[in-house]
């Protein structure tokens, strides 16, 4: 129909997609700590994978390659969260702890060290 | 551009095979060789072997780092360092490597309609297959009957890897309990 | 033009994540960092698949999203309850 509009558009979602990724990979990166670096994965995960294969999807046109993007991005969205979860579970399970700012900060004074 | 891919590939290949062989703790390198399949699984895919590329990954990428970590639970986790230089494996390794290089020269070119594979066999099965299977369908002829020993293999795989995953989501089992 | 573009970004995000997968201190950030490498080797075969138009490649990132999926719940299930979750049922 409007093969230039869509051509845009694809340019965008895919382009704005891998930026996601990249965001997503700096993120594992530099994150201090492991649920922090979690957080920073599911950007790509989630979102950069979403324009990525929608920017796919507007270049296939209606045929059974969009299907199956389709069905990819459905299984994505499943698992990746999943795993992420499954994760942060087994991670707490075995022994890591969140970093948290200031744990003596403010609100547990009890807590405090003598020094 | 595609070389560039492939220069791309191959590089993150050999950082994964190094750092890999570098990291003293063993469960780090069985996560960085599923990575190493991963990519060589990519490999084969660019290299048009999509079949050989889906093996990888699923043997590669899922059973091998399974089954390998099943071994890590019942020794130890960290690489026990070795006394002395080893001058025997390196002189092994790089003697076998030296070996299969000199292989490949031998090897036909690249889409050479002359190449051993396109003259020995394949035209035995274009033309025979017919009256000796009997099935209108080469490749199903070439899959069953010719190399059924290899697709016995193959389905066996399978099958391994469907009990595994099974086993691993624990479908079909009844628990009582709440969650582990 | 465009799906080379994508290709070439993608690679340097693979490049972090096996950084990640490298360096990681624990081997939950190694999971971590097998599990986005995953998923970036599915986006980067999708890429690739139309970037070279072979549409077939499609189906296999299919499979390696589920893959990927498998072997991240096994390597989790493996680290929460120590093997593949018998020895404890019949602790009980």
């Amino acid at each position: 129909m409007m093969p230039s509009l869509l051509d845009g558009l694809s340019w965008l979602l895919l382009l704005s997609g891998c930026a996601c990724l990249l965001i997503s990979a700096i993120g594992l990166i530099r994150m201090p700590d492991l649920f922090t670096r979690m957080h920073a994965a599911g950007i790509g995960d989630t979102l950069g994978a979403i324009l990525v294969l929608a920017g796919l999807m507007l270049q296939s046109g209606l045929s059974i390659t969009l299907i199956k993007l389709v069905l990819i991005l459905f299984f994505l969205l499943f698992t990746s969260p999943t795993a992420c979860h499954a994760l942060a579970r087994a991670a707490l399970a075995g022994g890591q702890k969140p970093l948290l700012a200031e744990p003596n900060a403010d609100n547990s004074p009890a807590e405090q060290s003598p020094s | 551009m595609s070389t560039l891919i492939d220069l791309i590939l191959l590089t993150l290949m050999a950082i994964t095979a190094i750092a890999a062989l570098q990291l003293k703790d063993l469960f780090g390198a069985v996560m960085l060789t599923g990575i190493y399949s991963l990519l060589s699984a990519l490999w084969f895919l660019i290299l048009d072997a999509a079949d050989v590329s889906f093996t990888e990954a699923a043997v590669g990428a899922g059973i091998s780092t399974v089954l390998m970590l099943g071994t890590l639970a019942l020794t130890r986790r960290d690489e026990k360092i070795p006394s002395h230089p080893r001058i025997l494996p390196l002189f092994v390794v790089a003697i076998t490597g030296a070996i299969l290089v000199y292989g490949t020269l031998d090897m036909p070119a690249f889409a050479d309609p002359e190449a051993p594979i396109h003259t020995h066999v394949a035209p035995h099965y274009i033309e025979k297959s017919g009256e000796e299977i009997g099935v209108p369908n080469i490749v199903t002829s070439v899959l069953a009957s010719y190399r059924g020993y290899d697709t016995l293999g193959e389905t066996t795989v399978i099958f391994t890897a469907c009990i595994g995953v099974l086993l691993l989501l624990g479908i079909g089992r009844r628990r009582e309990d709440d969650e582990s | 033009m465009m799906f080379e573009v994508a290709a070439v970004a993608l690679f340097p995000a693979m490049f972090l994540a096996l950084a990640r997968a490298i360096a990681g201190p624990t081997v939950y950030d190694r999971v971590l960092a097998v599990n986005t490498f995953g998923t970036f080797t599915v986006l980067m075969i999708a890429v690739l698949g139309f970037m070279t138009d072979q549409k077939d490649f499609i189906d296999i990132a299919l499979a390696y999203a589920l893959i990927n999926f498998i072997g991240t719940i096994a390597v989790l299930k493996f680290f929460a309850v120590g093997d593949f979750g018998y020895q404890q049922e019949s602790k009980k």
